[in-house]
């Protein structure tokens, strides 16, 4: 009879430097069950989102995430500009549409180039996170800032992007999308990558929809799934299709992302050779009404929903924050279970999990 | 919002499986302290992750309510949550942390509830 040992992988971990446990228990060295554990750094945000004045609430809940900041200004600021409701300028959407897709584009580096660092191809995770560098750049050059760029404001957005910025832009991106396929070429074609994730950590297309998975992890089950369908910001205007894969594996996942990455290249480019003149932002006036709104975008790891309840006050009622990775984490539940000791941390990343995110 | 639909607490997992079994997919569960009440909404998207529909019912703080992860093992979290931060008292959840999901065992108890407002002070009449 097989041995059973529990094992706490985190709450530190080299693979996941980020407070979450994931209680396995073994079989020799397969898993038959897991538990994840989470709460070690919740931070209250919802509940301090109802103590602040509304507008600060733009600055609090982009630190929900270091990196996908902009996607959760970008989502606060929308939905409580639905409580009035607010008549944005075809400007401010192709703006935030533009930088949403750039935020996109250095979280799928990032990842590419942690799953890179998951199975030890060291070289490629340097090689992702140097390309990396290059979109922070051009989010400091046209926000101000690279990390938490504070551009979103009710009623539209701070900075524009001017006619040289646009130059640059386009020359940047040309840049990045070189170097980045000749890495993917590398990452898809690689006898290592494939043997580490081809078949590894299954999700059919009936679990992912059952799990209630968002994101690149839906899209590699099979499942044509995407919150910009819905159109808002400029999406509308734009050639877009969700990227499907349907094997459902680690593999799929990091296919559905590197063909992420060159999109959301293509709508930047697309989104600055469409994007009107006009007003950067809108006057909105007074407290936020008694109303409530929901508000949905597509961060780079799937689906953020956003709820607001106003009561007519500088503060609101409530918020209510559902992050990619709440929607995500219950695939460990199927993802782990009769899978080997060394593919747990290949595993795990493969949903590309934020443990900020989730500890809003 | 569009697509809010009442329910009843007792018709939540009916309802709830007919949008799923339709192609629906669980999104979030939001909780609103309508002291003396509770407002529980679930959020399902469906048609590619287009459309919103939401199922709201209301309950009197300290009922029971049943869960729906049985349906779905995706409102697990959010309804271990709800317990926890709301007092929402949700019976039968697929993975019950016990009250120590995002709580410690010395935390503020229910503190996403509001805060009552302090009676005035002085006999009452």
């Amino acid at each position: 009879m097989a041995t059973r040992t529990v094992v706490p992988f985190g709450p530190q971990h080299p693979v996941l430097p980020e407070p979450v446990q994931l209680r396995l228990t073994y079989e020799d060295e397969k898993v038959v069950e897991v538990t994840p554990v989470i709460g070690y750094g919740h931070r209250g945000i919802e509940k301090a989102c109802e103590l602040n004045e509304y507008a600060k609430n733009i600055y609090l809940c982009e630190r929900v995430c270091g990196i996908c900041s902009y996607q959760h200004s970008a989502t606060v600021v929308e939905v409580m500009e639905k409580l009035w409701p607010v008549e944005l300028t075809p400007r401010i959407n192709y703006l935030r549409t533009i930088w949403s897709e750039m935020a996109r584009t250095h979280s799928h580096l990032l990842w590419l180039g942690l799953l890179a660092d998951a199975f030890g191809f060291e070289s490629m995770f340097m090689q992702f996170w140097r390309i990396r560098e290059k979109v922070l750049d051009l989010l400091e050059h046209t926000t101000g800032h690279r990390v938490i760029q504070s551009v979103n404001i009710v009623g539209g957005v701070r900075r524009d992007i001017s006619e040289e910025q646009k130059k640059m832009i386009i020359d940047v991106l040309g840049v990045v999308r070189k170097e980045s396929q000749s890495l993917v070429n590398t990452l898809v074609s690689d006898y290592t990558v494939k043997a580490r994730t081809v078949g590894v950590g299954v999700i059919t297309k009936e679990q992912a929809m059952a799990l209630g998975c968002v994101g690149p992890t839906l899209r590699a089950s099979g499942v044509s799934e995407d919150v910009r369908l819905t159109k808002y910001h400029a999406y509308g205007e734009l050639s877009f299709e969700p990227i499907v894969e349907t094997a459902g594996d680690c593999f799929a996942r990091a296919v559905v992302r590197a063909r992420e990455l060159f999109q959301a290249i293509d709508l930047q480019l697309e989104a600055l050779s469409k994007m009107p003149q006009g007003e950067i932002a809108v006057k909105v006036k007074g407290n936020p009404p008694a109303n409530e709104a929901v508000m949905r975008t597509e961060a780079p790891r799937g689906e953020l929903f956003y709820y607001a309840k106003g009561n007519g006050t500088r503060r609101l009622e409530r918020m209510k924050i559902r992050t990619p990775t709440n929607a995500n984490l219950p695939a460990v539940l199927v993802l782990l279970p009769g899978c080997q000791l060394a593919d747990v941390p290949v595993n795990v990343l493969s949903i590309d999990p934020c443990i900020s995110c989730t500890e809003r | 919002m569009e697509n809010l639909k009442k329910v009843d607490k007792d018709t939540l997992i009916t309802e709830g499986k007919k949008l799923l079994d339709a192609g629906g997919k669980f999104v979030a569960a939001v909780c609103n302290d309508l002291d003396p009440e509770l407002e529980v909404t679930y959020f399902f998207s469906s048609n590619r992750g287009i459309n919103m529909t939401g199922l709201r019912y209301t309950v009197p703080k300290g009922e029971e309510v049943p869960s729906l992860s049985g349906a779905t093992l995706a409102t697990v979290l959010i309804e271990n949550e709800l317990k926890e931060l709301f007092g929402l008292k949700v019976k039968g959840i697929a993975i019950d942390y016990g009250g120590h999901m995002l709580l410690a065992h010395d935390s503020p108890v229910t503190p996403m509830l509001k805060e009552k407002k302090a009676e005035p002070k002085g006999e009452k009449n």
